[in-house]
């Protein structure tokens, strides 16, 4: 397998270019590299530890293509498996979550307790089993880094990364503002939603970081919202955007912008103003006492988070956390979420998941004109007249090193910054993605 | 007196309803629906139940008002919405309908359905299957959905659920 990743990325900041080729969503070894040195070959996102809160809870995932078994033990101790049998490799756990002492392989009942123990190969006395297996160990493969970060957990298939925490960097912050909306810290609103889409994964991480498509393939929900402005009473499902002028394309002056990190985490954000469409509005006080003016602010703000690569938290309209899955160059799952801070009122849950569902459900009434977008996107990948693609330039002569006066507030550190008003909507915090990218499929050779 | 619905009447209501949306009448549709309707359709929080409590756990669709569901037409029917344009071919097989219980105002009934849905953008067709529980109340001369509760048994989304293909 070789990658020339410049074949893919056209990065030559002096000049004032960064062009990503359309074959990045579309080749076969391309794909393939990514799943082996992104996806199985470094951190990514598990899921949260109140996925599995009591002793014995476990819940399933994927890390790329590998099934994954996370798991706490009688102890309290969380750890994470592939969840495949090391007998024939049949997948151990069948469900999304569950609670269970042991772990009997339904093929051949191989079993296993909740630290990924061995506990009986069946019939192991009768089996003339030679003294080399006999010497093996019989438990389950563990995931070779694993780390728990404020209840997000994380986990790498290579062990050759670097700690957690310098992975994060400063983006940890942008978690920490989810974290700390309640001292109890985050939890998932029973009940999951998946969908698939007929692109690559990328799309994906692009959309959720894209200001600039907002007025474009959300008009007919817009509309909806200026319907429901006129019109308000107790039936109608409230949402903050309609509460909220920093998309507009009228309005003037900074209303937000965006924040690069290293290793490709990126955050979009506006200012949403402390409002009583915002679910948190009923903590407002409260939280400006525990973490000061500043850092209740930016709880406040609209705010599009990706945590490379699987990663991403979106508080806009209400909170949604998903995870990416790549199945192929042009089919991609998504598991989703709704985020919520625990112990929150019945009035403010109900509000939250409320605006949840109209917004970001795909049955819902925005997230399926992205989803169609990007499956636009990748029928027009095969014109390759001119493979370059020319949407990453926005933002190009707006955007700095370090950051501003609105990461100071929180003691924020990005890379690069950009301050925009609405109709800046910038690009240039994608470079931080694809660099990321060139750097881990950089030496595939 | 009036008489409790029967199921040949609850039939009839179930098969227009599918008929309406089948062939996009959707004014007529919503006139099916009761001012205060509740249109539900649960998520699925394990893999063998779903959702039960709408106000503390997320469903793919809560509406309380047939306001909402006019909403969700404006927008199918807008032409602004890249998702909605064109519009899928869909239609509605409704069958096992029982009349659960009935008085002369109100009934429950249950069905089941499935819904063949062609999207004409991507060249594929896909289908979805569940089952429905209604509330029926009579208002006046006619019986209109008080209560539709869907539960959508394959709910992996392939990229769109408009509330046309359930």
């Amino acid at each position: 397998m070789t990658i020339d990743v410049s074949a893919y990325v056209d990065d030559r900041p002096d000049e004032g270019i960064f062009r990503v080729n359309r074959a990045i969503f579309t080749d076969e070894q391309v794909f393939e590299a990514e799943m082996a040195r992104i996806f199985e070959g470094g951190w990514v996102f598990l899921g949260l530890e109140a996925q599995a809160p009591a002793p014995h809870d476990f819940f399933t995932t994927f890390a790329g293509r590998v099934p994954i078994l996370v798991q706490r033990d009688g102890e309290g101790v969380l750890r994470a498996f592939v969840n495949s049998c090391p007998h024939k490799g049949a997948r151990l756990a069948q469900t999304q979550a569950g609670n269970a002492r042991l772990h009997v392989c339904p093929y051949h009942s191989w079993s296993f307790d909740s630290a990924g123990r061995s506990k009986a190969v069946k019939w192991q006395k009768a089996g003339c089993y030679s003294a080399a297996f006999d010497q093996q160990d019989h438990g389950l493969a563990v995931v070779p880094r694993f780390a728990n970060y404020r209840g997000f957990l994380f986990g790498s298939l290579s062990a050759d990364v670097p700690p957690l925490a310098e992975y994060l960097g400063e983006a940890a912050k942008l978690l920490d503002l989810v974290a700390d909306q309640s001292e109890e810290g985050a939890e998932l609103v029973p009940g999951q939603v998946t969908f698939t889409y007929q692109a690559n994964w990328k799309l994906q991480l692009e959309n959720c970081s894209d200001a600039y498509h907002f007025t474009s393939a959300h008009p007919s929900y817009i509309r909806v919202l200026e319907r429901r402005q006129q019109e308000t009473s107790g039936e109608v499902v409230a949402s903050v955007w309609e509460n909220s002028d920093y998309w507009k394309e009228e309005t003037q002056g900074i209303g937000g912008g965006s924040y690069s990190f290293p290793n490709g985490h990126v955050l979009n954000w506006g200012v949403f103003g402390i409002t009583p469409a915002i679910p948190l509005y009923e903590s407002a006080a409260v939280l400006a006492e525990r973490h000061g003016e500043g850092k209740r602010d930016w709880m406040f703000n609209m705010r599009n988070l990706t945590i490379f690569p699987n990663l991403q938290v979106a508080e806009n309209a209400s909170s949604q956390l998903r995870v990416i899955r790549p199945i192929s160059p042009g089919l991609t799952e998504m598991r989703t979420w709704c985020i919520a801070p625990k112990g929150e009122s019945d009035a403010a849950r109900r509000q939250r998941i409320r605006q949840y569902e109209d917004f970001f459900n795909p049955t819902g009434m925005a997230t399926p004109d992205d989803t169609v977008s990007y499956e636009n996107c990748q029928i027009g990948f095969a014109g390759t007249v001119d493979p370059w693609l020319q949407g990453y330039a926005r933002g190009m002569t707006a955007s700095v090193e370090g950051g501003n006066r609105f990461s100071d507030r929180i003691g924020l550190n990005p890379a690069r910054s950009v301050l925009a008003d609405s109709q800046l909507c910038d690009e240039t915090l994608y470079h931080a993605y694809y660099r990321a990218w060139a750097e881990r499929l950089g030496d595939v050779a | 007196m009036t008489a409790p619905l029967t199921r040949a009447q609850a039939e009839e209501l179930l098969f227009r309803e599918a008929m309406l949306i089948d062939t996009r009448q959707y004014d007529a549709w919503l006139a099916m629906f009761t001012p205060d309707v509740e249109f539900w359709m649960p998520a699925w929080r394990s893999e063998t139940e779903t959702t039960t409590d709408p106000d503390r756990e997320l469903s793919l669709i809560y509406y309380k008002g047939r306001r909402n569901l006019e909403d969700r037409v404006m927008r199918l029917t807008s032409g602004l919405s890249t998702a909605s344009t064109p519009p899928p071919r869909v239609v509605h097989v409704v069958s096992n309908v029982l009349v659960t219980a009935a008085d002369a105002d109100i009934a429950q009934v249950s069905a089941v359905f499935t819904c063949h849905r062609f999207d004409v953008r991507m060249n594929r067709a896909e289908c979805f299957f569940g089952r429905y529980d209604y509330a029926l109340r009579r208002e006046g001369a006619d019986w209109l959905i008080a209560r539709k509760k869907i539960t959508l048994l394959n709910d992996t989304i392939p990229t769109v659920v408009d509330i046309t293909s359930i």
